[in-house]
C-alpha cells in the first residue's frame, strides 16, 4: 500500500514537472474576444519566426480591460477591440508610445448580417424599422458594436423605430452572431470580421456607404511589460505588411487611405470591394460550385475552405 | 427493498413517481441526445479526428486529474475531522467551508482574480517570473478551488457511513491512532473513496466559469473542454462547440458508470 | 485526552482549518474591492467626456442599493428560483421516491444520466437547450405559435435553471428516501392505509428533514446557475420597456438580469465595484442557504 501511494506520488510530479515549460519568455497579450481568430495566426506566425518566444492570450470583454490592469499591473501587449480603451489606458500611463497615426494595423467595417434565407427579407439599413422584424441589438455600454449601432441608426434616423423592433440586448458582439446564427433575431449590424465566421449559416447584406462605419482597432504596448524588447517585436510583427495580410485575411480592412468624415462613416464607396468580397464568400460557401478567385473573394478563401469542411459551422 | 407495485386500491401513486421519473430521464435524454441529432455522423466524425480536439481532451484529463489529486490530499483528512470531532460552532465552520461550492462559479472567478493580485501570489509571481493565473496554473487553482470543500463534505458523508466502534476497538487492542487510521478506516472507506473522487474529478472537469473572468485563453495551454466549448461558442463554430459537448457528455457518463460500478451500496450520490 | 490522540486530531484538523482559513481569505479579502480606488476615478471622470452613453459609478460598492436595476435583477431572480425549485419540488419528489422504492426497468441507467447530468459543464446545457428549442421540430412549433423561449423570461430562464436543479434535488431526496426503512410503510399499508396515505402519514414526516435540504439545495443551486442561463437567456437590461409583456413590468422585472450574470456583466463593464457588490449578495444568500441546512441537520447523505 505504502509503495504503490510513494509510486503514485512519484509519477505524479513527473507528469507535473514535464507540462511546465520553462525557459521560453511567455508574453502576456491582452486583446479582446473578437480578434482571436486572427491573432492565432499572428501567434503562429511569429512563434515561427522568433521560437524562443510564446505568446499567452487573455481575452477579455473590453470593459474589463482596465479593471483588470490596474489591479493586476501586468501584461505586454494590449490590443482592445476599440481605440476608447487604448486610451483610457494612455490616460492613465498604463501605456507607452503608442501613435495614432502609425499604429492601427487593422479597420473594422460595419454590415449588416441576417439568419440564413433572409426570413424578413431586409435588404438594407431602413428595413430595421419595418414594424415585426427581430432586431438585435448590443449594449453601448459594454461593447463598441453597441455604440456603432446606436449612431449609425441615429443617423439613419430609425433609431426609435429600431428600439421598439428590438428582442436581443447582447453584452458582446459573439452574442448577436449567434443569435443571427440560432434565428433568434432576423437581422442585426455587426463587424464584418465577426460576419465572416458566420457565412455558412447567415447572409451578409452590405450597408450603404454613408451609413457604413469604419473603425481603428489599435494596438500598444504596455508600461509594465516583462519583455519589452519582444514586445516590440511582436509590434512591428503586427504592423508590417506579413501581419496585415493575415488580418485581411480575417475580413479586417487594411487601407489606411479609407476616407471617413469626422464620426466615422465612408465618405465613399471605397470599401465596396471589401463587401463585395464577402457577399461573394457566403455565397461560396453555401454553393461548392463557385469559383473562388482573389478578384471575386480577396483573401477569404482560407475561411471559405475552412467553413466548407463541415455540414455544421467548424474547423 | 423493493415493493412490488401489484394490486391495492390507490394506485395513483406509484403511476404518478413512475411517470415523473420516466417524464425526466425523458427530457434530458432528448436534451442530451438533441447534439448527435443537430451534428450528424460525418461532422461527428470528422471533428472528434482532428488533433485539437484531443489536444484539449488531454488537457481537460490531466488539469482535473491533478487538480482533484491535490484536492483528495486535503480533502480526506478535512472530511475525516469533520465527521469524527466535535468542536464548537460546527455549523458556522461548515458553512464557511461549503461556502464555494454553493456560490456560482462566476463569482469565485472573480474572487480568485481578486485575490491573485496580492500576497501571497503576487510574491510568487515576482519570484518565479511566470504570471500566475493567466495560464495552466490558474485553471489548476480554480478547479481545486471548487473542487476542494466538495471533496471535504463527500469525504465527510463517506466516513459517517462507518461506524466509530471500529475504531475505538482497534485502539482498545492497542494500536495507535495513526495505523488505527490506515489500517483500520481507510480500507474500509476504500470504495467510497474511490467512488468520491471519480465525482470530484468530473466536478473539476466540467469547470469553467471561473476561467472566464480569470485565465486567458491561451490555444492549447488554457482551453480545457468547457472552456473552449465557451470560447468557441462566442466565435460562431458550432460544430467544434457540440462536438465538444459530446466529448464532454461522454466523459461524464463514463465517470458516473464507473462511480456506479465501484459505488456500488454506498449511496454517497 | 493524551498527547498522541492529541498529535492525530491537530493533524486533521489542520487540513479542515486549512480549507476553512481559503474559504474565508477568498471571500473575505475582496471586500476592498468594493471601494472605488484613486484611478478608477480619473477613468470614470473621462469616460463622461467620451459620450453620454458611458456609465460613471462613482460611489462605495456602485451604490447598488440605490440602483433599480439591482432591485429587479434580484426580484427577477428570487422569483425565478421560487417557480424554479417548487416545479423540481413537484416533480422530483414523487420522482425521488419512485427511484428509492420502486423496481424500475433501466434504474441504473436512468442514475447514471440523473449523475451525469450534475457534472455536465453548464454551458453545454445552456447548448443543449439552445440546439433543442431552436432547430428541428420544436422551432416550428415555436414559429407557428410566435413565440421563441430562447432569449425569453418566462420559460427560458425556468427551463434553464430547472435542468440542474432537479438533478441536484432528485439526489438529496433519494438519499432521503433510502435512508427510511421501507417497513414503516409496508406496516401501514397492511394496516388498510393507500399508498398515498402510507407516504403522506409515515414516509413524509420522517423524511421533512432531508426533503428540506433537498429543497435548500435545489434552490441554492439555481441561484448558483450561470452557465446555462447565459447561453440560454442572455441579457434583457438594455432592451427598450415595450418589449417586456404588461406582466413583467407590474411585478418589476423589466430590464433586469439574472444575478450571476449581472455580476460578470458589470464587471466586464468596467464596473468593478458594483459587480463586486452583487458577488457578495449572492454570497450572502448562499451562506444562509446554508447555514438553515446545516441546522436543520443533513445526516449521513452528501451534505
Amino acid at each position: 500500500m505504502k509503495k504503490l501511494f510513494w509510486t503514485g506520488a512519484a509519477l505524479f510530479v513527473l507528469v507535473v514537472t514535464a507540462q511546465v515549460e520553462a525557459g521560453s519568455k511567455d508574453m502576456l497579450f491582452h486583446a479582446g474576444v473578437g480578434q482571436r481568430s486572427s491573432l492565432n495566426e499572428i501567434k503562429d506566425a511569429f512563434e515561427q519566426l522568433h521560437p524562443e518566444t510564446m505568446v499567452n492570450f487573455s481575452y477579455k470583454g473590453s470593459g474589463y480591460f482596465i479593471a483588470d490592469l490596474t489591479r493586476s499591473q501586468q501584461g505586454d501587449l494590449f490590443m482592445p477591440g476599440e481605440e476608447f480603451y487604448l486610451l483610457q489606458a494612455v490616460e492613465r500611463g498604463f501605456v507607452v508610445d503608442y501613435n495614432p497615426e502609425t499604429d492601427i494595423p487593422a479597420y473594422f467595417i460595419t454590415v449588416i448580417i441576417t439568419p440564413r434565407g433572409n426570413p424578413a427579407g431586409i435588404t438594407k439599413l431602413e428595413d430595421f424599422a419595418r414594424p415585426g422584424v427581430r432586431v438585435g441589438l448590443g449594449n453601448p455600454r459594454s461593447c463598441a458594436i453597441g455604440l456603432w449601432q446606436m449612431k449609425t441608426l441615429k443617423k439613419a434616423g430609425i433609431l426609435n423605430e429600431v428600439k421598439k423592433n428590438t428582442v436581443l440586448s447582447a453584452k458582446c458582439i459573439p452574442e448577436l452572431g449567434n443569435a443571427a446564427q440560432h434565428r433568434a433575431i432576423d437581422a442585426t449590424i455587426v463587424w464584418a470580421t465577426t460576419a465572416v465566421l458566420y457565412l455558412r449559416d447567415c447572409e451578409i447584406i452590405p450597408i450603404e456607404p454613408q451609413y457604413r462605419g469604419v473603425v481603428r482597432l489599435p494596438v500598444g504596448i504596455l508600461r509594465f511589460s516583462r519583455y519589452p524588447d519582444q514586445a516590440k517585436l511582436l509590434k512591428k510583427f503586427i504592423l508590417s505588411d506579413r501581419g496585415r495580410q493575415i488580418f485581411h485575411r480575417h475580413a479586417y480592412a487594411i487601407d489606411p487611405a479609407i476616407p471617413v468624415d469626422k464620426d466615422g462613416f465612408c465618405l465613399d464607396d471605397a470599401t465596396d470591394k471589401e463587401m463585395q468580397y464577402l457577399v461573394n464568400a457566403a455565397k461560396a460557401v453555401k454553393n461548392p460550385a463557385l469559383p473562388m478567385t482573389p478578384e471575386i473573394i480577396g483573401d477569404l478563401a482560407g475561411e471559405v475552405l475552412r467553413q466548407r469542411k463541415t455540414r455544421r459551422a467548424g474547423n | 427493498m423493493n415493493i412490488r407495485v401489484s394490486n391495492m386500491q390507490g394506485r395513483w401513486w406509484p403511476c404518478l413517481c413512475t411517470v415523473a421519473v420516466f417524464a425526466a430521464v425523458t427530457a434530458y435524454g432528448v436534451l442530451i441526445l438533441s447534439n448527435w441529432a443537430y451534428l450528424g455522423w460525418h461532422d461527428t466524425l470528422y471533428f472528434f479526428s482532428r488533433p485539437r480536439m484531443w489536444q484539449r481532451f488531454w488537457l481537460t484529463l490531466w488539469t482535473s486529474v491533478v487538480s482533484s489529486a491535490v484536492s483528495l490530499l486535503v480533502g480526506i483528512p478535512a472530511g475525516y475531522a469533520l465527521s469524527r470531532f466535535r468542536f464548537p460552532c460546527r455549523n458556522l465552520f461548515a458553512t464557511i467551508i461549503d461556502l464555494p461550492i454553493v456560490v456560482s462559479p462566476a463569482v469565485i472567478g472573480a474572487f480568485l482574480f481578486g485575490i491573485t493580485s496580492r500576497f501571497p501570489f503576487d510574491v510568487i509571481s515576482q519570484q518565479l517570473g511566470i504570471y500566475i493565473g493567466r495560464n495552466v496554473y490558474g485553471v489548476l487553482l480554480v478547479q481545486f478551488t471548487v473542487t476542494a470543500a466538495f471533496c471535504a463534505r463527500l469525504m465527510k458523508a463517506t466516513f459517517d457511513i462507518i461506524p466509530e466502534r471500529f475504531e475505538a476497538v482497534s485502539r482498545s487492542l492497542g494500536a495507535s491512532n495513526t495505523r488505527t487510521f490506515f489500517k483500520v478506516v481507510l480500507p474500509m472507506a476504500k470504495t467510497g473513496i474511490l467512488a468520491s473522487a471519480l465525482v470530484v474529478w468530473a466536478r473539476a472537469a466540467a469547470e469553467w466559469e471561473g476561467l472566464m473572468l480569470f485565465v486567458g485563453a491561451t490555444e492549447g495551454k488554457t482551453d480545457i473542454l468547457p472552456f473552449a466549448i465557451y470560447l468557441d461558442w462566442n466565435g460562431g463554430m458550432m460544430g467544434w462547440v457540440v462536438s465538444m459537448t459530446i466529448a464532454c457528455v461522454l466523459m461524464a457518463i463514463a465517470a458516473m458508470s464507473a462511480m456506479r460500478i465501484i459505488g456500488g451500496k454506498s449511496h454517497v450520490w | 485526552m493524551s498527547g498522541e490522540r492529541k498529535r492525530f486530531s491537530l493533524f486533521f484538523y489542520s487540513f479542515a482549518v486549512l480549507l476553512l482559513l481559503y474559504s474565508a481569505y477568498l471571500f473575505v479579502s475582496n471586500v476592498d474591492q468594493l471601494f472605488v480606488t484613486q484611478a478608477a476615478v480619473k477613468t470614470r471622470e473621462l469616460t463622461s467626456i467620451w459620450d453620454e452613453n458611458r456609465e460613471v459609478m462613482n460611489r462605495f460598492a456602485g451604490g447598488f442599493w440605490k440602483d433599480p436595476y439591482f432591485w429587479k435583477s434580484l426580484n427577477l431572480t428570487l422569483a425565478i428560483t421560487l417557480i424554479t425549485t417548487l416545479i423540481a419540488t413537484a416533480a422530483g419528489v414523487p420522482a425521488a421516491y419512485a427511484l428509492s422504492r420502486y423496481r424500475i426497468p433501466g434504474k441504473s441507467l436512468i442514475e447514471v444520466i440523473f449523475s451525469a447530468v450534475m457534472v455536465l459543464p453548464a454551458s453545454s446545457i445552456g447548448l443543449c437547450l439552445i440546439v433543442l428549442f431552436n432547430y428541428g421540430p420544436l422551432f416550428a412549433i415555436q414559429q407557428w405559435a410566435g413565440f421563441r423561449v430562447a432569449h425569453s423570461i418566462f420559460p427560458g430562464m425556468v427551463i434553464a435553471s430547472l435542468v440542474l436543479s432537479f438533478a441536484f434535488g432528485v439526489s438529496a431526496w433519494k438519499a432521503t428516501f433510502k435512508n427510511i426503512n421501507p417497513r414503516f410503510e409496508l406496516v401501514a399499508r397492511s394496516l388498510g392505509s393507500s399508498r398515498w396515505c402510507a407516504f403522506k402519514t409515515v414516509t413524509l414526516p420522517l423524511a421533512r428533514g432531508g426533503i428540506g435540504c433537498g429543497i435548500i439545495l435545489a434552490w441554492t443551486r439555481a441561484m448558483a446557475e450561470f452557465g446555462a442561463v447565459l447561453l440560454f437567456c442572455g441579457t434583457f437590461r438594455e432592451l427598450p420597456v415595450s418589449r417586456f409583456s404588461g406582466f413583467t413590468r407590474m411585478v418589476g422585472m423589466d430590464q433586469a438580469d439574472w444575478l450571476s450574470i449581472a455580476v460578470w456583466a458589470q464587471i466586464e463593464y468596467g464596473n468593478v465595484e458594483y459587480g463586486f457588490a452583487l458577488a457578495y449578495v449572492l454570497v450572502v444568500f448562499g451562506a444562509m442557504a446554508m447555514y438553515v441546512m446545516h441546522r436543520i441537520g443533513a445526516k449521513g447523505h452528501i451534505w
